[in-house]
């Protein structure tokens, strides 16, 4: 079992002073064993934090990321599975599964993580899995300030993912969970 | 050529994962883990009632300490005691050092000097001379073997001496006359290594008499006194000698004890050996050497022989140290205020070797010390040998010894034992008696303070207040004594009543000082104390204090250190900056500071004031405006040094964020515009007011769509703001971000026109310019595939043509130089995907501006704004594939073709047009990568999938 | 070809109930034949009356008859032949006679101007009347039997001292007439085994001092005929004080008996060894420049004295160091400085 904190569009300190309350007192160091960043952190201070929660961590840039170091696309390994990472303002239109769908061609991998329109989504499209985990913050996002702050913790254990999302709606946080497995087919859903 | 046609809502639903609500988590908060959450917040590790609290260690090893300082009072000789040896000989070292390259720092410009048949070969009745400068005079010394001086402006109590005259000096001539030798320091150097060499060497040849002869000469240097600032570096280099000398001595003592004359091993002398364990023999070889040195005529060679060979006393006593009471008393014979200083740091440190369980030699060495020190400072006699000058000289040379027997005596002693030293030097005593006499004077009351343990210094704070209150003497200025007093005081705790008293003393006397730096020299050390214990009647007569005395007065900058130092300390005693603000004159005082040492102190007041969350009274704000003004002003741009400014730039950044002033947006808006007027020179702080201003739109969107002004005026701000920016790439970001915000407040005119200002931007973006740092090509990709995204949601403007953005895009890519064929190729496909969408009959996602009509609303069904799309698309295809082959790079080749081959094939209906450029880019592909390759194998896939199902003639193509 | 002697102890020390033991080392490089190999141990006191002192007169001048102590001859080695390379022969001579009642004074070994007290071990290795005999010798040292000692080292018997200028029999410097005051405390007998330990304290002087110095001094008286002719010279000169020390600090006397050159005090007939301590602070003064090589015991303007006698004798056990109580009761450890403070004032009065 291992467990992957990921998050993204924190916007700190453009958008947001810092993150909820609520979530930064649930996310405590020792728990996570990695750390998946979609970008738009947007400072060092913030990377600097995320990284005490746990060291290993793995972050793509936003376009508003001061750090350059940081890649467009990442891809990892963990477990089983096979993840990639990258913001999502690259991907037209924003969010759309199709175009995540070629991304995830490209980078050849089982559960891509996107961000960028701070909406959570979870879908499982052509075998593979695109999860957005919102924004942690809750910034505005380019189309709406309508945004629920929310991050995404997944539980790896074998073939079998358990994706918890954490939501602050109204003030509570709210958990869903998303059970999914990879099968025999991901990779050749055509 | 079709565009495909989508569904996204439905895709949406179909392909959405199930969310189910759940109370179990890896994050939830367990009861029994509470405690667990508590402890992480504060950043502690994994709390185990069992361990106990953590002081309770730091208790036990205090404890272990007690307990072996116990065991070393009591007096023989651990293992521990040796290593403390072996430490001190490393200390020993070191303070040698810093005596020699200290007081040689000084005689390198000054001079030297020296006398004695050991120095000059020649011998008798010949004059040595050595000559130098003293900053503007010289000196010049004649040195006779007899020990009579010729010197000039140098004070030597009790020597005789004869004044020389200027002229006299400058004419070398007289003294050759004389037959003088001039020596310089350097010489005399050389002459004191190669005696100590002959030493050596005589002693090799078994020749230990002659050894002892020369050694006993090098001793007698130090009877010359006559150039005192070479004397700490003489006393380097005698002792150095001196202690060859010893150490050959007792090597060859235990020698004789542990092997017989013919080799034999008569015993091995353990490290902690007993004077019992030792031979006849070895006692009466050893004997004999003090014997020899006994017979030494002169009573300064006398005792640093015997000092040298101090520590072979073990040979013959267990009880060595017992030796070192009567050599302490033998120094007092030696009238030379700064020889017998000399010859008892020679002593404190050949004693540590013996490791005297007791330190009355060392109390006794200071006591006598401070008496002689006492005695010629209280002279009055206006002779020119005991000026000032000449006596402030001294003391500063006499000063390491002091302090580094000081050191001896508080050298591991604990609490208990501090207290029985204070007893013994006297201090309680006097005080009782109050008397009014001086116990000591403040050079040497200053290095008692110095080491006394601040436990000691606590337990009796008033009787030494009252010891410093007395001690006005020129030896050590009395207000850095109260100051030390200050600052031992702080670092442990002192009874409360205790310090009210201590501090009305203190106080009595520092209001009487006038100089601003002596006062804040010493306040500054109270303040901890004040503060602690919220003593604020004090603070008030420190601040008034400081308030008096800086008041129309250049602060020098020795003060505004003290200043700054009372500033920081009083800005980390109070939790609200507003209370520190409120004291009396706290912003008058700080008006005061100039330089970096206001910057320091306004840095750590907005570093206070951005820590405590927003910042909403308007005094507050307003004074932490023109502190931050006050920095920014202070900042040297002609230098920069981006480090540098830094700091102060993030600090005001911050500030600038902290502001809050509620509901009045306008008000906030208009403090964005006092602060762009204000920081203008800070670049990084644009990027922050163009970041706040959107915020404050949003805010006014969220809050209520009416305040359209409002939101617009924001807009225009930005608009104004951004170009002054001075990275283009910061500034497409800024307008990008504008245009999203303007959009949502339905401001579509601002949206067009910022939308436009970033492409000008990037149209005037030119990478061969030098000057401009170079910009990344996958940022500026990262912008423009950004900008596509945001096109999806941006009306058609019918006056510039539907498609006027996206066309600006491709005539930016072919029109620059430096557009790689990468660049280009991503742009195409983010164009096609663009168009793709925008040709939708429902778009993926609309601005949340229920005013702005997307164009799906817009030109539902109208099909030349469908063509206009087909159109670009179509030029776009024609020079994909020529763009793909212009990549130099193979495996970049492939993976463009196979980029823009899963763009077209998912933009487009499958038809013969677009099957043939999905045929040739697959080629392109396949001859670039290896057949394995995944990426290329799943576009192979897709495309046969979509044709399988949608084309009648896909033409084959080989996998 | 060398004839060497060899004690048994190292430092040479007998007493005289002691055999002296030891071993004659003869290195050759051929064998040679001997007449006997003879050792032999004397001890003589040699006396001579040396010119130039005032009052002694000329007449008088010359080598007196020594007086012998002891001679003891015997043969270690009858006559044969002593190898190639190094022999080793061991001896032993017992110097005081069996059966005798000890009556006879063996006097510790000295070495005085005029009296020298001096014990010899001979060898000789007989070669007839061809060859030169080969010898050897060697001195050895002799100290006083343990019995006859004292049994624990004696409590020195303390005087107290004053120098002031009316102790003076010379005129001082006129400037001194607003006078001075050194006041101390000197053993008048003292353990040969043991230094000197005194103390001495400068409570005033109108002038500065320029040194003080503790000089041992040996008195050798001769029998010359009727008359008995004294010398009094320098032993030791022992420096205590190096410039003008603080008024009113106690300053040590600690004087460590020279060996050989001191012996506990003889009376014999034909001679006796005395020592005296004197204690000389000399002022600082133009003067002194112009004497530099004066004797110290010449009375002077810029000198005070004061000569104290000093009765020197052996005891079993040395007390050697001495014990830090001496110096306890005169500083008073607790509040030191309370202490010297008040004696500083004291002095500035």
């Amino acid at each position: 079992m291992v467990l992957v904190l990921a998050l993204g569009d924190l916007h700190i300190p453009h958008r947001a002073p810092d993150l909820p309350a609520k979530f930064k007192s649930m996310l405590v160091p020792g728990k996570i064993q990695h750390i998946i960043c979609t970008g738009n952190l947007c400072i060092k201070e913030v990377h600097d934090y995320l990284k005490s929660l746990c060291p290993d961590m793995h972050i793509t840039r936003g376009e508003y990321d001061e750090d350059a170091r940081y890649p467009e696309t990442k891809t990892l390994t963990i477990g089983q599975f096979k993840l990639g990472l990258c913001h999502g303002h690259q991907v037209i239109p924003w969010g759309d599964l199709d175009s995540l769908a070629m991304l995830q061609r490209q980078l050849d991998v089982d559960i891509l993580v996107t961000g960028h329109t701070h909406q959570f989504k979870a879908y499982k499209h052509e075998g593979g899995v695109v999860i957005n985990p919102g924004s942690a913050t809750g910034a505005h996002s380019s189309i709406t300030y309508d945004v629920n702050p929310s991050f995404v913790l997944m539980d790896i254990d074998g073939l079998r993912v358990v994706v918890y999302v954490y939501e602050l709606i109204d003030g509570e946080v709210k958990v869903d969970k998303i059970d999914f497995k990879k099968t025999a087919t991901t990779h050749s859903a055509h | 050529m079709e565009f495909r046609p989508r569904d996204y809502s439905s895709e949406e639903t179909t392909y959405s994962l199930p969310r189910l609500r759940t109370e179990l988590h890896p994050l939830a908060i367990r009861p029994s883990l509470i405690q667990v959450d508590i402890a992480g917040q504060e950043k502690n590790d994994f709390f185990d009632p069992l361990r106990g609290p953590s002081g309770n260690k730091e208790e036990s090893v205090g404890d272990e300490e007690a307990v072996q300082g116990i065991e070393t009072t009591r007096g023989m000789p651990s293992i521990d005691d040796r290593q403390l040896t072996q430490l001190s000989a490393k200390e020993w070292a070191s303070f040698k050092r810093s005596l020699a390259a200290q007081r040689f720092s000084v005689s390198k410009t000054v001079s030297i000097s020296s006398l004695s048949d050991a120095i000059v070969k020649g011998g008798k009745g010949k004059k040595l001379l050595v000559e130098k400068f003293v900053g503007s005079f010289p000196i010049v010394l004649v040195t006779f073997p007899e020990f009579t001086y010729l010197t000039r402006n140098l004070a030597v109590p009790e020597k005789p001496t004869t004044s020389l005259h200027l002229d006299e000096l400058n004419d070398p001539q007289k003294f050759a006359e004389d037959d003088v030798k001039v020596i310089t320091r350097q010489e005399y150097i050389t002459r004191l290594r190669e005696l100590k060499d002959e030493i050596g060497r005589a002693w090799r040849a078994d020749d230990r008499v002659t050894s002892l002869k020369l050694s006993i000469k090098v001793a007698r240097l130090l009877m010359d006194t006559t150039v005192s600032q070479f004397y700490p570096a003489l006393f380097v280099l005698v002792t150095d000698v001196l202690d060859m000398l010893g150490d050959m001595v007792w090597e060859r003592i235990k020698r004789r004890a542990e092997y017989a004359d013919d080799g034999t091993v008569i015993c091995c002398l353990q490290d902690n050996f007993e004077a019992n364990d030792v031979c006849p023999d070895a006692k009466e070889t050893c004997y004999n050497w003090f014997c020899k040195i006994g017979s030494i005529r002169e009573l300064l060679p006398r005792i640093y022989l015997e000092l040298a060979i101090l520590h072979c006393w073990r040979f013959l006593d267990d009880q060595p140290w017992r030796n070192l009471q009567r050599l302490v008393m033998m120094m007092r014979g030696l009238a030379d205020p700064l020889a017998s200083a000399f010859c008892r740091l020679y002593m404190a440190r050949c004693a540590q070797k013996l490791l005297p369980g007791d330190t009355g030699y060392l109390m006794t060495c200071i006591n006598d010390l401070n008496l002689i020190l006492m005695r010629i400072i209280l002279e009055k006699e206006p002779m020119p040998k005991n000026s000032l000058d000449n006596k402030k000289l001294l003391i500063s040379l006499v000063e390491p010894t002091i302090e580094w027997i000081m050191k001896c005596i508080f050298k591991d002693a604990h609490q208990r034992r501090a207290d029985d030293i204070v007893k013994e030097l006297g201090l309680e005593r006097n005080l009782s008696k109050s008397s009014g006499s001086v116990p000591c004077i403040s050079i040497v009351l200053h290095h008692l303070l110095k080491e006394l343990p601040a436990e000691s210094v606590c337990s009796h704070a008033f009787e030494i207040v009252q010891l410093i209150e007395c001690n006005k003497d020129f030896s050590f200025d009395q207000y850095m004594n109260y100051r030390l007093l200050g600052l031992k005081l702080c670092e442990r705790r002192p009874q409360v009543d205790c310090v009210d008293a201590i501090l009305g003393k203190v106080f009595q006397v520092t209001t009487q000082y006038g100089n601003l730096d002596q006062y804040l020299k010493v306040v500054d050390a109270y303040l901890d104390l004040v503060l602690q214990y919220q003593m604020d009647n004090y603070l008030t007569i420190i601040l008034d204090g400081i308030s008096t005395r800086a008041f129309n007065e250049v602060v020098a900058e020795n003060e505004l250190n003290s200043l700054q130092s009372i500033f920081i300390k009083l800005l980390a005693h109070f939790n609200d900056l507003e209370d520190a603000f409120a004291l009396n004159h706290f912003v008058e005082i700080l008006d005061v500071l100039y330089g970096s040492s206001r910057d320091v102190v306004n840095m750590h007041i907005l570093d206070k004031a951005t820590k405590s969350g927003y910042i909403r009274d308007p005094t507050t704000i307003q004074l932490l405006f023109e502190i931050s003004q006050a920095l920014h002003d202070g900042l040297d741009f002609s230098n920069i040094q981006d480090d540098e400014h830094q700091q102060p730039a993030r600090l005001i950044s911050r500030f600038i964020r902290m502001v809050d002033y509620g509901t009045a947006l306008e008000r906030q808006l208009e403090f964005l515009v006092e602060c762009r007027g204000a920081f203008g020179r800070i670049n990084e702080l644009k990027e922050t007011l163009v970041h706040e201003s959107n915020n404050l739109a949003i805010k006014a969107i969220k809050d209520s769509n009416k305040l359209v002004s409002f939101v617009k005026a924001c807009i225009a701000f930005n608009e104004v703001t951004i170009p002054s920016v001075s990275a283009s790439f910061k500034q497409i970001n800024l307008y990008l971000e504008t245009a999203e915000v303007a959009l949502q407040g339905g401001l579509l005119s601002h949206t067009d026109g910022l939308i436009d200002s970033a492409v000008s931007c990037l149209q005037s973006l030119d990478l061969t310019d030098g000057s401009q740092i170079p910009i990344d090509i996958d940022g500026i990709l990262s912008l423009v595939r950004k900008l596509c995204g945001l096109l999806v949601i941006v009306p058609g403007n019918i006056k510039q043509g539907v498609a006027y953005f996206p066309r600006s895009i491709i005539s930016l890519v072919d029109s620059k130089q430096w557009i790689t064929p990468k660049l280009r190729i991503r742009v195409f496909c983010a164009i096609v995907s663009l168009s793709a969408t925008l040709s939708q009959n429902k778009l993926p996602y609309h601005s949340n501006s229920r005013e702005v009509m997307t164009n799906d609303v817009l030109f539902f069904g109208d099909p030349a704004y469908y063509q206009e799309f087909v159109s670009i698309s179509g030029s776009v295809l024609e020079n994909v594939i020529s763009a793909v082959k212009q990549e130099p790079n193979l495996a970049t080749r492939g993976t463009m073709a196979l980029e823009a081959c899963n763009c077209i094939l998912s933009s487009f209906k499958a038809s013969h047009e677009i099957s043939s450029i999905c045929s040739q880019l697959i080629e392109i592909a396949q001859s670039c990568l290896n057949a394995n390759d995944k990426h290329l194998r799943s576009t192979v896939n897709l495309m046969r999938g979509q044709h399988s199902t949608c084309s009648t003639n896909a033409p084959v193509i080989a996998v | 070809m060398s004839i060497e002697l060899k004690l048994s102890r190292s430092n040479r020390i007998y007493r005289p109930n002691e055999p002296i033991a030891g071993k004659i080392i003869t290195k050759f490089p051929s064998s040679i034949s001997h007449q006997g190999i003879r050792l032999t141990a004397t001890g003589t006191v040699n006396l001579q009356v040396r010119g130039g002192t005032a009052g002694v007169i000329e007449s008088l001048y010359g080598v007196v008859k020594p007086v012998t102590i002891v001679t003891k001859s015997v043969e270690v080695r009858s006559s044969g032949k002593l190898s190639s390379g190094t022999t080793e022969i061991p001896f032993s001579v017992i110097l005081r006679q069996q059966g005798h009642d000890g009556s006879e004074i063996f006097y510790e070994t000295f070495h005085g101007a005029n009296i020298s007290i001096q014990y010899l071990v001979t060898a000789d290795v007989m070669r007839g009347y061809l060859h030169k005999s080969l010898s050897a010798t060697l001195e050895f040292i002799i100290e006083s039997e343990n019995a006859n000692l004292l049994q624990a080292p004696v409590c020195p018997e303390m005087v107290s001292f004053y120098i002031t200028q009316d102790t003076q029999r010379h005129p001082l410097l006129p400037e001194l007439v607003s006078g001075f005051r050194v006041i101390g405390k000197i053993p008048t007998q003292c353990s040969l085994l043991d230094p000197i330990n005194g103390e001495l304290t400068v409570e005033s002087s109108a002038i500065p001092i320029n040194s003080i110095d503790i000089h041992l001094l040996r008195l050798e008286s001769i029998l010359v005929g009727e008359k008995i002719v004294t010398e009094t010279s320098l032993v030791q000169t022992t420096q205590i004080a190096d410039g003008d020390v603080c008024r009113g600090m106690t300053l040590p006397i600690y004087v460590i008996l020279p060996r050989l050159l001191t012996c506990p005090a003889i009376f014999a007939g034909p001679f006796s060894v005395e020592f005296q301590i004197s204690i000389v602070i000399s002022f600082q003064s133009e003067l002194s420049k112009l004497h530099p090589k004066a004797d110290p015991r010449t009375p002077r303007l810029w000198l005070a004295m004061e000569t104290l006698p000093l009765r020197l004798f052996r005891t079993k056990t040395a007390a050697r160091i001495w014990p830090c109580t001496f110096y306890g009761a005169v500083m008073g450890r607790p509040s030191v400085m309370s202490a010297l403070h008040h004696n500083f004032l004291l002095a500035g009065k």
